[in-house]
């Protein structure tokens, strides 16, 4: 660990710096959105026919394709961000408080990611607002995918309110030395246009609320640790699927627990690479410590435990004296790639994890990015798996065209690509609007309780020598 | 709401504050119509006589507004008798949220509008202490007495596919978009030419399509139970097809190739000779609410058998109400549509007694006319024998069938269902038959067609052998190995109704007699086009960067 001292101008390092690597990445990111707004636009002008999908049944495909699994991913890694957060502010897990706030920003990143998918999966996206608003008073009461609407923008919001909570504090202390940007336009010069953002996010602060905040923090970091597992990947993502009894591959209860461990297995994977890029590209070993990697990494290897788990129960009922249509669904997963791939991804990734605690020797920080992107890769495969074999072993399987064919179109594929840009130019922009690592980290790291502000928790010496997972 | 202020409105002061603004912006009188509103709630509540209410306020309404609209007490006799009174009348103005309360407040007219307030709060109430303002909320308040659905007879049907080719003709269906399906299939390795499945939408009651919709586009027509999507509200999420089990839905991937224009100039080029209802759109697509459900749907919604609600609107004309594109198509008549709730219908008289069915749709060819008949029978004797030889059309075997017909029906030739008119023209032949002096029902010409027994000698004869003839028919016709509706156990109360061979668990589906693309559809642009069986692979002409491949 370095032996350097946090400061504030450690964080306010990306709003001061203006590099050749940074406008590359930028331009790399842009294109790759650009390019996929161009295939959906032309998507949108010739039809859905454009993607690989077609009917189930006689209709020889599958309806529901790779937009559909990597929404599912999207909110997977959006809602296991937020909840590593929550559980700083809650829990009082102040180890991983450097890279809480980028946690929560990539839980906005992903949400958008997985909202943009929900349009672009649709055959009629400019109605949405019409025919979803008109009659929500009458589908929110049967269509799980008007909860998953519903649920979602409450996300988002809770989301924003919480980061937007957070800010306030930060950016009234860093006021002076956050980025102005005044352009001169044909010799006419105009204000500072970032001013009226920053005086927005903190109208009408006072030093006074820190405590008030910090209350409601908790608060709203209790509602999304409640409502995270039970109403959103472990409740109406997974129940667009479990509640259909003519799928046998989607049908159950345990598709809840199971889509909450790969979002948590997602998102840490998600926050290493995040983590990691920050911390590499902004000097900021001392922060984002090798303490909080090797943490992380324990605590992916737990949820990495608990999916493995979840899909051996899955296996096993599904084999041992199966109905012929969960036969079916079932002798596919043994046998099909994007299935037993991703299985053996995490596998590995399990066991590189409990071998590094045992030999930590073992652990490395390019082997963390690995694993998160291994893991990453395998829950982008196996859910865009579950959801093309629902498809290709429902109940009903008599016809022809079922299993259904399909492969992803080029467009489909560009998607993954546009959205992964969209999220990399959300961070590229907000790193330089507002710290990415929240004020509070660097007092705490530095056993500074200063600017009036108190910890109502545990103090920071007793947290920072309690390893919370035992080795 | 609040529960402190002195309102007799369950909505509460505000809302009934906000009712006496709406009056006094009116030119009548704001006190008469908010006395009237509180007496209205009285009446859904139970305190206060419909009779009363009307005695109360005849003569201020009449002063106010010159007449009074409101029933008579004759016509509240009538209704009262029909829907349950006045108090349900009021409490099925049900705000469905689709109108605003100004706006159904300026179509019910002012007059109106004084029962009308009165009238929301019992559809928008709803505490514990007012139990009919809540009961009216959940009372179904649109009387359903039709539900249309079919029978079909899969140990009739041959393969031959006409019913697709029908209602790709009919709706103006893509390639590959088999709102109808007839597929042959394997169970278990056993082929029987049986294993066929004809599988149109099933209609369910408990449609898990409609149920998942985040739009209410699938919606059931609420006065005969149609299942049917709304081409105007649909956003194209396809959870409605996720969600059937059966496989029924088509997306619509890409522009169809027929247009609209070219769908209302065939349909006021056929339409148009009807004697069809002037309520109904002329064009084939909207329906009688003048919502856009019919023929193929527009690029990126769902679309679906629709069980052709032109047809059952009256738009092609009172014969055609009652039929399907596909049941009229049928060659072996294996399709009989109907009304699901009326036992005399087709489909349930058929599903009832399939022999019977078989038996009356099989003889119809053969069935002499009157004409003929008499012709025929001219001079002859009028003993069974003679009749039979003197009738160049009827022979034993016929009269047998359709006399066994005829005593296990009950009610014969009386309806207006497609096989009643089958009943009519063997009513007709009897006619003729009873001129010339034959008695049908009597001993000699029961017992000759063995259709009764004989009596012994110290015994009455005892008409006809209902048993015998219901043999006869058996015989003559066969009986399906089993009547069964499709994934029953889903829980999804399809209303059609099959006889013959159910599909087990491992059915697979095989070639079938005759293939897809040997059919052509004959579409509303002029052009032939083959019918594709997989969609799919019309699709991938379209696909961006179609490898050829599969995961």
């Amino acid at each position: 660990m370095s032996t350097k001292t946090p400061s504030e101008d450690d964080i306010l390092r990306p709003m001061h710096t203006f590099t050749k690597k940074y406008v590359l990445l930028f331009a790399i990111a842009a294109l790759a959105l650009g390019a996929f707004l161009v295939g959906w636009m032309y998507q949108l002008q010739q039809g859905m026919a454009v993607t690989g999908l077609s009917d189930w049944g006689s209709g020889g495909g599958v309806t529901w394709g790779l937009y559909i699994g990597a929404f599912i991913w999207w909110v997977g890694i959006a809602h296991g961000g937020i909840i590593l957060s929550a559980a700083v502010r809650l829990l009082g897990m102040d180890r991983y408080m450097p890279v809480a706030r980028l946690a929560e920003m990539l839980t906005l990143a992903g949400l958008s990611a997985a909202g943009f998918y929900i349009m672009v999966h649709m055959g009629r996206p400019d109605r949405m607002v019409t025919s979803i608003i008109g009659h929500y008073h009458i589908t929110v009461n049967n269509s799980p995918l008007v909860w998953d609407v519903t649920v979602i923008t409450a996300y988002f919001v809770l989301t924003a309110t919480y980061l937007g909570l957070t800010l306030r504090y930060d950016i009234a202390r860093l006021r002076d030395d956050l980025p102005s940007f005044a352009p001169n336009v044909g010799g006419k010069q105009l204000p500072d246009l970032l001013a009226p953002v920053y005086n927005v996010l903190t109208l009408g602060y006072t030093k006074a609320e820190d405590k008030v905040i910090d209350r409601m923090v908790w608060w709203v970091a209790l509602a999304i640790i409640i409502m995270a597992p039970l109403l959103l990947h472990g409740g109406v993502i997974p129940w667009l699927f479990a509640v259909l009894p003519n799928y046998p591959g989607w049908f159950g209860g345990i598709q809840g627990p199971q889509f909450l461990t790969i979002a948590l297995t997602s998102a840490i994977s998600g926050v290493i690479l995040l983590s990691y890029a920050f911390r590499r590209a902004y000097d900021w070993d001392h922060i984002i410590t090798d303490d909080i990697f090797r943490g992380l990494l324990l605590w992916l290897g737990f949820f990495c435990l608990l999916f493995l788990w979840l899909q051996l129960q899955q296996l096993a009922t599904g084999s041992f004296h199966p109905t012929t249509d969960h036969a079916d669904a079932t002798a596919s997963k043994f046998s099909h790639p994007m299935y037993v791939g991703p299985m053996l991804m995490v596998l590995g990734v399990l066991v590189y994890i409990f071998a590094q605690t045992i030999r930590p020797s073992l652990f490395s920080k390019g082997r963390a990015i690995a694993a998160g992107l291994l893991v990453l890769t395998a829950t982008l495969v196996e859910k865009t798996y579950f959801v093309l074999s629902g498809f290709w072993y429902p109940s009903f399987s008599i016809y022809d065209g079922s299993p259904g064919e399909y492969f992803p179109s080029a467009i489909e594929l560009l998607s993954l690509v546009g959205t992964v840009g969209m999220v990399v130019l959300f961070f590229l922009v907000l790193s330089k609007l507002v710290p990415v690592v929240e004020l509070h980290a660097v007092e705490h790291l530095r056993g500074d309780h200063g600017h009036g502000h108190e910890h109502d928790h545990e103090s920071v010496d007793e947290s920072a020598e309690q390893p919370e997972v035992e080795a | 709401m609040s529960t402190e202020d002195e309102s007799f409105h369950p909505l509460g002061q505000e809302w009934e504050n906000e009712l006496e603004t709406m009056l006094d912006d009116t030119e009548y009188d704001s006190d008469l119509g908010m006395q009237m509103a509180e007496d209205a709630m009285r009446v859904t509540k139970g305190e206060l006589s419909e009779a009363d209410f009307h005695e109360k306020y005849h003569d201020d309404v009449m002063e106010e507004f010159g007449v009074d609209d409101r029933p008579t007490e004759e016509a509240y006799e009538e209704a009262q008798k029909n829907a349950g009174g006045f108090a349900e009348m009021l409490k099925s103005v049900d705000s469905d949220g689709e109108e605003s309360r100004r706006g159904m407040m300026k179509k019910m007219g002012a007059g109106a509008a004084f029962v009308g307030l009165g009238a929301f709060g019992a559809s928008e109430g709803g505490s514990e202490s007012e139990p009919n303002v809540a009961a009216a909320q959940e009372g179904d308040d649109t009387e359903q007495d039709v539900q249309w659905g079919m029978a079909i007879d899969l140990e009739r049907c041959d393969g031959c596919l006409s019913c697709v080719e029908a209602c790709a003709e009919e709706n103006n269906l893509d390639r590959g978009v088999n709102w109808m399906y007839v597929l042959d299939y394997e169970d278990n390795g056993v082929d029987t030419s049986r294993n066929r499945l004809v599988r149109p939408c099933q209609h369910c009651t408990d449609a898990p399509c409609e149920k998942v919709c985040p739009t209410t586009a699938r919606h059931t027509r609420d006065n005969d139970g149609l299942v049917l999507t709304d081409y105007d509200v649909c956003i194209g999420c396809r959870y409605c097809q996720v969600a059937c089990p059966y496989g029924v839905n088509y997306f619509q991937w890409d522009e169809p190739d027929i247009t609209t224009e070219d769908i209302e100039a065939q349909a006021q080029e056929e339409m148009g000779d009807h004697d069809h209802d002037s309520d109904v759109p002329h064009d084939h697509m909207s329906d009688e609410r003048g919502r856009w459900v019919d023929s193929r749907a527009p690029r990126g919604v769902m679309s679906k058998c629709t069980m052709c609600p032109t047809r059952q609107d009256g738009g092609m004309g009172e014969d055609a109400v009652g039929t399907t594109a596909c049941e009229d198509a049928c060659p072996p008549d294996a399709i009989q549509f109907g009304n699901m709730f009326d036992d005399n219908s087709d489909p349930q008289t058929y599903a009832d007694n399939p022999a019977r069915g078989r038996a009356l749709s099989d003889i119809d060819m053969s069935v002499p006319s009157a004409d003929a008949l008499e012709d025929d029978l001219d001079g002859a004797d009028d003993d069974l024998e003679s009749v039979l030889e003197a009738s160049e059309d009827l022979d034993e075997e016929d009269l047998r069938i359709m006399k066994a017909i005829e005593i296990v029906t009950d009610d014969f030739g009386e309806g207006d269902d497609s096989h009643t008119e089958y009943e009519q023209n063997i009513v007709e032949a009897f006619d003729a038959l009873e001129a010339h002096g034959l008695d049908l029902d009597s001993e000699e010409v029961l017992v000759g067609l063995d259709l009764a027994d004989e009596p012994d000698e110290d015994e009455e004869f005892d008409g006809p052998d209902e048993s015998a003839a219901q043999t006869v028919l058996v015989n003559e016709a066969g009986e399906p190995s089993s009547n069964f509706q499709l994934l029953q156990d889903m829980g999804t109360n399809p209303n059609i109704i099959y006889l013959g061979n159910e599909p087990g668990p491992q059915a697979e589906q095989v070639d079938g007699p005759v293939a897809y693309e040997d059919v052509e559809a004959d579409l509303a642009d002029g052009s032939s086009v083959p019918l594709a069986d997989n969609r799919k692979e019309v699709l991938d002409e379209m696909t961006v960067g179609d490898a050829g491949v599969s995961l």
